[in-house]
């Protein structure tokens, strides 16, 4: 039988200076970094550093976030949440750029969902067919496939205008410049091929066989949740938007073109985060559920994942990188712009003088303010909700949450869907400020991971924390390489290629990893 | 788990898979080549066709496989989670060209030249080792190597590393040219994987092995069993390295050029996606595993052009929920269900089941 | 009719076979103590009841509805609280948060907070703290206090005296004997003083398998019983 000991005060003191020395060395070291800029640099060169770090920070978090929300609570490492980002902009951008593609899209897509939420009342009658675990397989992939070919076959013959790669006019490069310009016209509406009746029919069949497949693999032996009526709403709202979007499908697209960017720009906000939880949720149920017996298959099923993004991505909207018009809100100019101090934030400028230097609205302004308004929303959702509560033991003991009666599986799926609707968020407010690209993904995983590993794996405000820390030494790094670092061993200043400027970040990680394995904000195991 | 219970059995049934795999890779370009109306003279003397082609690509095969040979001792044998392993490889292939380019030294200098750096860079590695464990040491390893790729690929080492281009005309020997002579640097990248693979798999028999496979399991108990793992942890690194290296090494004198792609992390997830395609901690698996990987991404990109890249990722997740552990790994854990259904089709058709020893 | 029965329950975690035939019953308003050695299979006893370790085969059925195929807070929430050995409670939630956390209806813990701090007067005083912030003893206090909260039927309890101050055993035993007055528990307990004294039924685990049961005070005079199964009394 042992008793705990309790340390007298002084030894703890010590003991808490002996455990944190590391930590207070690093942070030392990058608060002296970004000070002595205050001397080193002009005050506007400074203020303007410290606030492309934040954005930079910003961006990161909103990717670090999730990952490190999903990483915590489930131990997954999700490395295709970089594409999910990049597929968010993507989504974004034509919500934004072109409404009428979103449009036909959204109709084929909202039935498909309606088909798929009748999921749950599937499983139970999936259950008492009793098929062998061979028989059930066979089955299932057989519905599968033949859905997922049907589905398709309906899908091409669904009304979809869109942009055409091989036309340079035609690009989605060229629907920016006319955006940004003023000179974009609404395009033709597309029509179906053939009946309208088949089309419809037939995607329905494809996804219904689809989700019976599934169901029939899933739910072979498993006693199914019970089936209840809560269920039927996110059908009715689906079947909802389907008859909305049918009935008046042309006129909200004229009406979509003829509102302000601004008002667009944040329809492309809700649709990318929405759509991204979407997506988030069907990836946990259908493809990593399966596989939380085996982390590193999980792994590769998300590396696979990401390849897929990342070609489809090419192929729809073309390997080129584009930009992303700013909407109307932050890209004012002419008369009384750039607006002066405090009140020019609300002058709707594109920039602002700001204590010596110019500051763009967009890049530096709102992306910031959005960033820190995502990070009180979901400190909050943490700290104060029943979800958060168990987010936070969950991450410390799955087993015991769930042995205490909760259905952690469902968290598991709202915390997916929730990282991935913010790395899709996260895409569109990027879009403006970095322009479009293929591989505008990686770029953003590779600080995400290092934000997270500096700030603690498993640790939320660690991951914050981490990702302010990396977009603020990237960006002085940046500005230090471009006048020259001085070396004590060479005469002349050092002046790095814009390409090393990423092994800085990488250092830190590094440096972070060996004094501090579990992080700044991280708990010893 | 897979067991490698050492077994006092004779040296042709140890042996007797290695031996036919190898007669049957010695054979496969002749058969090609009378498959496709060459004499087995014209084969041997590299003439243009098929069979030339196709040794072509099992060339790259066998130094992918060294290559993830390599990545199974430190991930599916010891367990260590490394996300730079690409290093490994990108450090055997830019030191042996930048030895023999821009120090122009000997070919059988930068051999030696190359091992050495190989060595140091796992003692790079294991620097880090006794620090951090787990996912930590994966995101050390993955930043270790990211810095390398960053620097190869940086505009102030062109004039060594050729930059984003890569590095081109490192100076190879005649008699070990493979436009020359293909049909010798097919055997000779043959017998580098089969030496490797009979080391390899001495070194898992062995009992360093059991600690190594111990120390995957659970590192607490192999510690508290009196094994100092750090040493075991840091020889699987050094010989992984060693092997990774000669990969670069023999990458480097085979192809014309080495673009900085090889240091890249996905270079590693390569490694990663044949060793789990074929089964992690099996060894063979790798082998198949690098077959697999390099010829699905190869006739893929051949048959389906542009939309190759979804199919590949696509067969991934596909391998992934169908093949749970790889396809050596899946394979093993079926053939005793296999030989029970066997038995029983047998008893139906009123045969006796053959005994099993 | 009892509460809860197993019968031939066997139970493997990865290749390892851990129970290989587990019968035992427990009674309404029972307390039952799982005796047996170390690595018997008591603990893996309990969480293959709750499905954390599910059963290969072998049925368990909780009130006449089979357990098995159903997932452990599917079980958990038909009437069985858990606590845990090792004092199994959330570091990064305050003890308020620890016990809300457990309710399983909105209300349960504002229903039965008074109920739990008159049984642990300790954890009143702690109620802001950090899980981090508490003593070994005001761990176990609030890993019990945690099953209280919602409606249970039934307590597994996993060596509430482990660790524990003899002072504490004490008043943990009084607390455990309290809350038995309406909820039936099935305790696993090295201590054999402590078990005897709580239970009235006992079933002994050795290598996996139920070898002996039936009423604790024929057992505490079974001193060859207890030599066999238990080592030194």
């Amino acid at each position: 039988m042992t008793t705990t000991t309790r340390p007298t005060v002084s030894r703890r003191i010590s003991n808490a200076l002996k455990q944190n020395r590391g930590r207070a060395a690093i942070i030392a070291a990058l608060a002296f970094i970004f000070l002595s800029g205050l001397f080193t640099m002009d005050t506007g060169d400074w203020v303007i550093t410290v606030l492309r770090g934040l954005a930079v920070g910003a961006i990161t978090f909103l990717v670090a976030s999730g990952l490190s929300l999903i990483f915590g609570l489930m131990d997954v490492l999700n490395l295709a949440h970089g594409e999910l980002f990049m597929l968010g902009a993507y989504v974004g951008w034509t919500v934004y750029v072109r409404p009428d593609t979103f449009m036909d899209m959204a109709l084929p897509v909202a039935l498909a969902l309606a088909v798929a939420f009748c999921a749950p009342f599937l499983a139970p009658i999936a259950g008492r067919l009793s098929l062998s675990v061979g028989a059930s397989r066979v089955v299932g992939v057989v519905l599968g496939v033949i859905g997922f070919l049907g589905a398709v076959w309906a899908f091409r013959r669904f009304p979809l205008s869109i942009w055409d790669l091989e036309q340079f006019d035609k690009t989605p490069t060229s629907d920016s410049i006319a955006l940004q310009q003023g000179v974009q016209t609404v395009p033709e509406p597309a029509a179906w091929t053939g009946s309208a009746v088949v089309a419809i029919v037939v995607l329905i069949l494809g996804v219904l066989a689809i989700v019976a497949g599934f169901a029939v693999v899933r739910y072979r032996t498993r006693v199914p949740e019970p089936t209840n009526a809560r269920n039927l709403i996110p059908i009715a709202a689906a079947v909802g938007a389907v008859v909305v979007l049918l009935a008046f499908g042309d006129p909200m697209t004229d009406w979509l073109y003829s509102i302000s960017t601004t008002y667009r720009f944040f329809l492309a906000l809700v649709v990318a985060l929405a759509g991204g939880f979407a997506l988030g949720a069907l990836i946990e149920i259908a493809l990593i559920r399966p596989l939380y017996d085996r982390p590193i298959y999980q792994l590769m099923m998300t590396l696979g994942l990401g390849f897929i993004v990342i070609e489809l991505v090419r192929e729809v909207w073309g390997r080129p990188e584009f930009s992303m018009p700013k909407p109307a809100l932050f890209a004012g100019t002419g008369d009384g712009c750039p607006g002066e101090g405090l009140g020019g934030l609300f002058s709707g400028c594109s920039t602002v003088k700001f204590l010596d230097t110019r500051v763009r609205m967009y890049n530096e302004v709102f992306i910031i303010t959005v960033g820190v308004i995502v990070l009180v929303i979901i400190t909050l959702l943490i700290k104060r909700t029943r979800i958060g509560m168990i987010i936070r033991a969950g991450v410390q003991d799955r087993e015991m949450v769930e042995a205490l009666g909760v259905n952690v599986r469902r968290v598991f799926t709202m915390v997916f869907a929730l990282g991935v609707g913010l790395a899709a968020f996260g895409g569109v407010i990027a879009g403006p400020a970095l322009g479009l690209s293929p591989e505008m993904g990686s770029r953003v995983l590779l600080l995400a991971l290092i934000a997270m590993a500096v700030g603690g794996l498993t640790s939320f405000p660690g991951a914050a924390a981490g990702a302010v820390l990396v977009g603020l030494l990237q960006q002085f790094v940046i500005k230090a390489g471009s006048t020259g670092i001085p070396l004590p061993w060479s005469d002349q200043p050092f002046q790095p290629s814009p390409s090393l400027v990423p092994v800085s970040v990488i250092l830190l990680m590094i440096v972070v990893l060996l004094v501090v394995p579990e992080g700044l904000y991280g708990r010893e195991e | 788990m897979t067991s490698f219970a050492p077994t006092r059995a004779s040296l042709w049934s140890r042996y007797r898979l290695v031996a036919v795999a190898l007669i049957a890779a010695v054979a496969f370009p002749f058969i090609v080549g009378l498959l496709s109306g060459q004499s087995p003279a014209a084969v041997l003397a590299g003439e243009a066709g098929n069979a030339k082609f196709l040794q072509g690509l099992a060339i790259e095969v066998f130094i992918l496989a060294l290559y993830a040979l390599s990545y199974d001792l430190v991930l599916g044998v010891t367990g260590l989670l490394s996300f730079g392993h690409a290093m490994f490889f990108a450090v055997g292939a830019y030191a042996s060209g930048i030895m023999l380019k821009s120090f122009g030294w000997p070919f059988w200098v930068t051999f030696i030249g190359v091992l050495v750096a190989a060595v140091v860079n796992a003692l790079l590695f294991g620097l880090v080792l006794p620090r951090v464990k787990g996912i930590a040491f994966a995101l050390v390893t993955l930043g270790l190597s990211s810095v390398f790729f960053i620097v190869v690929q940086s505009s102030e080492l062109a004039k060594y590393t050729g930059a984003d281009v890569g590095l081109q005309g490192a100076p190879v020997p005649e008699w070990i040219d493979t436009n020359v002579h293909r049909f010798r640097v097919y055997l000779i990248t043959l017998a580098a994987l089969t030496i490797a693979y009979l080391i390899y798999r001495a070194i898992v028999r062995a009992p360093t092995g059991a600690v190594l496979l111990a120390n995957r399991e659970n590192e607490e108990r192999a510690l508290s069993l009196g094994y100092n793992t750090f040493w075991f942890k840091l020889f699987a690194l050094v010989v992984s390295s060693l092997t990774a290296g000669v990969a670069g090494f023999l990458w480097t004198v085979q192809q014309p050029i080495v673009t900085p792609q090889v240091a890249g992390l996905g270079w590693t997830v390569a490694a990663l996606l044949m060793i789990l395609i074929g089964g992690v901690g099996t060894l063979t698996g790798a082998i198949v595993g690098a077959a697999v990987f390099r010829l699905l991404e190869y006739y893929l990109e051949r048959w389906f052009g542009g939309t190759a890249p979804v199919l590949v990722g696509a067969s991934y997740i596909a391998i992934v929920l169908f093949l749970p552990y790889g396809i050596v790994g899946t394979w093993r854990a079926r053939t005793v269900n296999r030989r029970q259904g066997l038995d029983r089709l047998r008893r139906l058709f009123g045969i006796r089941a053959r005994r099993s020893q | 009719m009892a509460l809860l029965s197993l019968s031939e329950v066997n139970t493997f975690i990865d290749q390892y076979h851990i129970l290989e035939g587990v019968d035992l019953a427990v009674g309404e308003g029972e307390i039952v103590a799982l005796l047996g050695r170390n690595g018997a299979g008591k603990t893996t006893t309990l969480k293959t009841i709750l499905g954390l370790t599910p059963a290969a085969s072998g049925t368990i059925e909780f009130r006449g509805q089979s357990l098995t195929n159903r997932r452990p807070y599917e079980i958990a929430a038909g009437g069985i609280g858990y606590v845990p050995e090792h004092r199994a409670i959330f570091r990064d939630l305050t003890v308020e948060e620890n016990l809300r956390i457990a309710e399983r209806e909105k209300g349960d813990y504002a229903k039965r907070k008074d109920m739990i701090l008159s049984l642990f007067p300790d954890l009143a005083r702690l109620i802001e703290l950090p899980g981090t912030k508490l003593s070994g003893g005001q761990q176990q206090m609030l890993a019990v206090g945690r099953a209280l909260v919602p409606d249970n039927d039934l307590l597994l309890i996993d060596e509430p005296s482990e660790g524990l101050a003899p002072i504490l055993i004490q008043q943990m035993m009084e607390a455990i004997k309290e809350l038995s007055s309406d909820t039936t528990v099935l305790l696993v307990e090295q201590n054999f003083i402590v078990a005897s004294r709580l239970a009235s039924t006992y079933v002994i685990i050795e290598e996996g398998k139920s070898v002996h049961a039936g009423a604790m005070a024929d057992l505490v005079d079974d001193d060859e019983t207890i030599m066999r199964f238990l080592g030194a009394a």
